[in-house]
């Protein structure tokens, strides 16, 4: 019984290690761990978690590609971006939709912007004349 | 003859150009009405009033002036002023509240594609944008006080933006409250000059991809993060003062992927870094005075060939601080207040090297809660056996010509 308790308690502690859920970016308060700007924009932003459960904050879709593939050692967990529709919302990256276009200004100039739903991206898409992308494809476009 | 030709030209201007007045007592009420009146060089001005007429889109080569600062209000719901004509000149509105946070980021006065337009003298109260530059060539945007109340956690736009122009001349403007008091994106060939902007959201001036470009005489004090200057290269940076920006992520000025650039005569005082440098090479930093900061600069491993010389140090916690033990930048013939030499042959020059970078810098920098330990015993003692006999700091970081006196700066 003591044990079993004991392994619960121990289990707890472990499960609250490898938190998955998104920290929100304090807008004008962080700084991004690849440029150094304040992040200033809640459409543009990013943030990563590593296994160990460490959070590393972007203001820009770019900068959290260009920060990730620049470690090999540190194993990601997961990643989350802005959804360009709301004001400072992240969702998750992996399920994410994405465009990129020149008209889209991001603070970076990663210029793509990412949506929650297919329909929202097909819609912006038009209306930037834009080019739309999923999650493995942003991923790739930087070396 | 000649004063005869000259006599001759100006009758020809009075009498092609004419001026439209605009105002309650006068015969054209509303400026669209005066707008659509005019042709290219007239004149529409502006009597006192409150004119909410929603967007004013100039589009004929006119001086659009305003008398005692009618106010032109944009009920948070427009841009206020358009201009899509060269050789516009919009000079002594008060321009207010124009539309807030859309996606095409509405201002109070927005130069689309256009050359020698002239913005001076007005006041921008509560816009979202101030004033924006897009594709503008050969323009001047003098003697604005552009003001803004953003807030933390709160989307604001910039209260000079330009955007892949040239030639421009930013000068005596003073811009608080925006996001970034002056924001340069794409913009080469251009000066800005006299402006005082303070007490911003994120940075009293910020340069991203704008090569050529120079900065002189102007104020940045007390803004969120202090100044940037990225991805940038051939930048002067003289007389400015750079005070009190205090934070974690606040520098006096913060550089980074920036090269062949040149800082001359600046004055860093009381902020948490004078400078930051992370990814620049070929730069010169010369007769600044780096005062009661936290650091005086941090300078990165990324950093070389970066020459800094004859500046002064006085009263900062750290003079240097560095993360890695490559010295690629040399640091002579500096004035360091916290130099314990000596000069016997009484050149003004110290006769043993001065070592900036304390053993505590080093440390902070690795493990940067061990500041708790500042100003201990131990802490001092390790400071000064490190000077003597450097193990952790490198020993080739050293000042060979320190200065015993301080320059006058």
């Amino acid at each position: 019984m003591r044990t079993l308790a004991l392994a619960c308690i121990a289990f707890l502690f472990l499960a609250s290690c490898s938190s998955k859920e998104a920290k929100p970016l304090k807008i004008n308060t962080d700084a991004c761990d690849f440029c150094k700007m304040t992040i200033a924009n809640g459409k543009f932003g990013a943030e990563l978690i590593t296994q160990k459960g460490r959070y590393y904050k972007f203001d820009d879709l770019g900068c959290m590609v260009q920060f990730a593939k620049s470690n090999t050692v540190v194993p990601y967990q997961s990643f989350f971006v802005n959804d360009y529709t709301k004001d400072n919302t992240l969702i998750p990256a992996e399920t994410a939709f994405f465009i990129k276009s020149d008209q889209i200004n991001s603070p970076m100039r990663g210029n793509m912007a990412a949506l929650a739903t297919a329909a929202e991206q097909s819609e912006y898409a038009k209306k930037f004349n834009a080019k739309p992308l999923n999650w493995t494809e942003v991923y790739n476009s930087y070396k | 003859m000649k004063n005869l030709v000259y006599i001759l030209y100006f009758f020809c201007l009075i009498s092609n150009a004419k001026t439209i007045t605009v105002g309650k007592t006068y015969p054209v009420k509303t400026i669209k009405q005066a707008l659509a009146l005019a042709n290219d060089g007239d004149t529409v001005l502006v009597t006192p009033g409150i004119y909410k007429e929603g967007n004013i889109l100039i589009n004929k080569k006119i001086i659009f002036l305003g008398k005692n600062f009618p106010t032109l209000d944009g009920q948070n719901k427009f841009e206020v002023v358009s201009v899509a004509a060269d050789n516009v000149v919009v000079k002594g509105f008060k321009i207010i509240n124009s539309g807030y946070a859309a996606l095409d980021d509405p201002c109070g006065i927005k130069v689309y594609d256009r050359s020698f337009v002239r913005i001076e003298n007005n006041i921008l109260d509560n816009n979202f944008f101030g004033i924006y530059l897009q594709n503008s060539k050969n323009s001047l945007v003098k003697n604005n006080n552009i003001r803004a109340y953003g807030k933390q956690e709160q989307l604001i736009g910039n209260g000079i933006h330009c955007w892949k122009s040239e030639n421009l001349q930013i000068i005596g403007n003073k811009i608080s409250g925006h996001r970034d008091g002056i924001y340069f994106e794409f913009v080469t060939n251009s000066v800005i000059w006299r402006n005082i902007s303070n007490h911003n959201i994120r940075y009293g001036l910020h340069f991203m991809f704008s090569n050529d470009d120079s900065y002189i005489t102007n104020v940045f004090k007390g803004n969120g993060a202090g100044v940037a200057v990225m991805f940038t290269k051939n930048v002067k940076m003289f007389n400015n003062y750079f005070e009190e920006n205090w934070g974690d992520s606040a520098y006096g000025l913060l550089l980074k992927e920036i090269a062949d650039s040149y800082i001359f005569n600046n004055h860093f005082k009381r902020n948490t870094s004078g400078i930051y440098m992370e990814g620049t090479s070929r730069i010169k930093v010369e007769k600044n005075v780096f005062e009661a900061n936290g650091w005086g600069m941090k300078i990165q491993a990324s950093c070389m060939e970066n020459e800094v010389v004859n500046n002064n140090y006085v009263g900062n916690t750290f003079d240097i601080s560095t993360n890695g033990s490559l010295v690629l930048n040399t640091f002579n013939s500096n004035y360091w207040d916290k130099y314990e030499g000596y000069d016997l042959n009484k050149d003004g020059i110290g006769d043993v090297p001065y070592h900036p970078l304390s053993l505590f810098a080093v440390l902070t920098e690795s493990n940067p809660s061990s500041m708790l330990l500042y100003r201990s015993f131990m802490i001092t003692l390790l400071d000064k056996s490190e000077k003597v006999l450097p193990s952790i700091t490198p020993d080739n970081f050293i000042d060979k010509t320190p200065l015993m006196k301080q320059l006058k700066l």
